[in-house]
């Protein structure tokens, strides 16, 4: 019986049968139907996607004419960077990765960032940022945006003013959890609009929230109010709304952005509060299994992405990388991998971008 | 089947998570004369139903709270007959969480560390970038499980050299190793020598359970 070489969820390479590839397809796609309660893929998608995987060759490809924009998150840091995980350690400055990004590596979208990649840590230095920001809009082409997570996470104790949600809920203090994320969102918008705004001021293009309700419901709606702020004081700013996976998690569990409870939002749902919010992109999610196949990790990611983009009135950039978008969770993502679950998200969950 | 009815009333009411729901179907089930240990039993399978669907965006981290508020009522209720019953009062397993040293990533921990409350451990939740001898210390103190989360590729590598602390103490046979983190897989977790490698939170609290 033919096998394919194909992947698990760590990267291990494994043998699959089309029969056992088939049946983790139809297992993945049925686990976000019914999760999201949207529709699994159908027989057509599934067979493609089987191709996508089976296919002999290392690298894939989407056929000519169905070509994405490509726009990276976390800036210069993953060319730079070397602190073990996924940067390249390559030392330079910010405005050659910049120009390294848009001129070598076809960039489409750029952005600036800072180490710490947060929004509270750019307080303090965003006279630098701003600076920095002036000095390379000077000389990149590309639109050239600022990029970090809101990270809610560093407003509560110990790095912030605010009590950990968690911690109080395992002390049964519901509503002082409750009170808590609620004013952390607030502080949190508060800030998106600080930094937002004087960066916009300094020449970025637009804004991109990387890994958005990475702390929950109530790190999604500060977020949210954020980017509100930002768009009625900068009209023109473009936009981009990441996420931090493919549920929002309910860790307040009634907080509500514009009527609307975001606990629990899948992408489909999520898009739709972006938009209300005033983004121009939406980056959906959806994060790997590790004890599960490619097959299983990328249909499932492929049914979620692809609801998304069916409801979608802004364009979606799917979120692909280590551990999310059916690649696999590991220090440096197989190519074979890479390349098959970018085919899949443009030709199968028809994406705008990557 | 004998209480079947005052079964699925128990699971709906701890599914529901309303906690005075839960109290009338302990009562219920307690006039019917189910025994106290079934009626635990039943709501703590029910409680990992919960945790499950908080997973998948059903129910949310309150809703996973009053529950275990609901099923903590019921352990006041019933434990002196279940203490009778079983001859001696049972203590619970004392569980060490914390994230390694080095690594200031916190939620995904903390949802475990709820979880593993919620299912009737007793939790020593030590926060994040804990010091590599603050969990041997814990060992030491009593607890008989030890999870460690790790966020990132440059810090998993700390729950090895706690493991290695742990076998140095002579405690690593006293207790039940768990680890988890975005990074950590299963194949590391065997490759480290991890006794439990959850996936989520509701995947590791099942696994410490079934260690009991």
């Amino acid at each position: 019986m033919t096998e394919y070489y194909t992947r698990m969820g760590d990267g291990k390479r494994v043998l699959m049968t089309k029969e056992a590839i088939m049946a983790d397809i139809q297992a993945g796609t049925a686990d976000a139907a019914d999760m999201a309660e949207i529709p699994a893929l159908t027989s057509a998608d599934m067979e493609k996607l089987f191709e996508i995987i089976s296919d002999k060759n290392r690298i894939v490809g989407v056929e000519p004419g169905k070509e994405v924009v490509l726009t990276y998150d976390i800036g210069q840091l993953d060319f730079t960077g070397d602190n073990g995980n996924s940067g390249n350690g390559v030392d330079m400055g910010r405005l050659e990765a910049a120009l390294l990004h848009e001129r070598a590596l076809g960039a489409d979208t750029f952005e600036l960032a800072h180490a710490d990649y947060s929004i509270k840590p750019v307080k303090p230095i965003i006279a630098n940022e701003m600076q920095t920001m002036e000095e390379i809009q000077a000389e990149i082409i590309a639109p050239y945006f600022y990029g970090a997570m809101p990270n809610m996470g560093l407003y509560y104790a110990p790095d912030g003013p605010y009590g950990n949600p968690a911690d109080l809920m395992r002390e049964f203090k519901i509503e002082e959890s409750m009170a808590s994320s609620e004013a952390a969102a607030e502080h949190l918008a508060r800030d998106i609009e600080f930094v937002g705004t004087r960066i916009i001021a300094a020449g970025a293009d637009g804004f991109n929230f990387d890994t958005t309700g990475s702390a929950g419901d109530a790190d999604c709606v500060g977020t949210l109010n954020g980017v509100k702020a930002l768009r009625e004081a900068c009209p023109d700013a473009y936009i981009n709304v990441g996420m931090a996976g493919e549920s929002v998690m309910g860790i307040h569990g009634s907080i509500e952005f514009e009527g609307q409870v975001v606990a629990g939002l899948y992408p489909h749902q999520q898009v739709k509060v972006a938009q209300k919010a005033g983004a121009n992109v939406f980056g959906p999610v959806c994060n790997t299994n590790t004890s599960k196949s490619l097959a299983w990790n990328l249909a499932r990611a492929v049914t979620f992405i692809k609801a998304c983009t069916d409801v979608a009135e802004i364009p979606c950039h799917v979120n692909m990388g280590m551990g999310v978008g059916g690649i696999p969770m590991c220090e440096t993502a197989p190519i074979d991998a890479v390349t098959r679950c970018n085919k899949a998200m443009v030709e199968i969950a028809n994406v705008d971008g990557i | 089947m004998a209480y079947d009815n005052e079964t699925k009333k128990l699971h709906d009411a701890l599914v529901s998570c309303k906690v005075p729901d839960i109290k009338a179907a302990v009562d219920e089930a307690h006039a019917a004369g189910m025994p106290a240990n079934d009626i635990i039993n039943v709501l703590g399978d029910s409680m990992s139903e919960v945790g499950v669907l908080f997973e998948r965006g059903k129910l949310f981290l309150p809703h996973v709270l009053a529950a275990a508020n609901g099923m903590k009522a019921a352990m006041e209720l019933l434990g002196p007959e279940m203490a009778a019953d079983a001859g001696e009062a049972k203590d619970a397993a004392a569980v060490v969480m914390g994230t390694v040293e080095g690594d200031v990533h916190d939620i995904g921990k903390s949802i475990c560390s709820t979880m593993l409350q919620c299912a009737g451990f007793e939790v020593h939740d030590l926060g994040r970038d804990v010091p590599k001898a603050n969990f041997v210390e814990e060992v030491k103190g009593g607890c008989t499980f030890c999870g460690m989360s790790a966020l990132m590729t440059t810090t998993m590598t700390v729950q090895k050299e706690i493991i290695d602390m742990l076998k140095d103490a002579g405690l690593r046979d006293k207790v039940c190793v768990m680890v988890g983190g975005a990074p950590v897989t299963q194949g590391y977790a065997d490759k480290i020598g991890a006794d439990i490698y959850g996936e989520s939170a509701s995947e590791t609290t099942r696994k410490a359970k079934d260690k009991l």
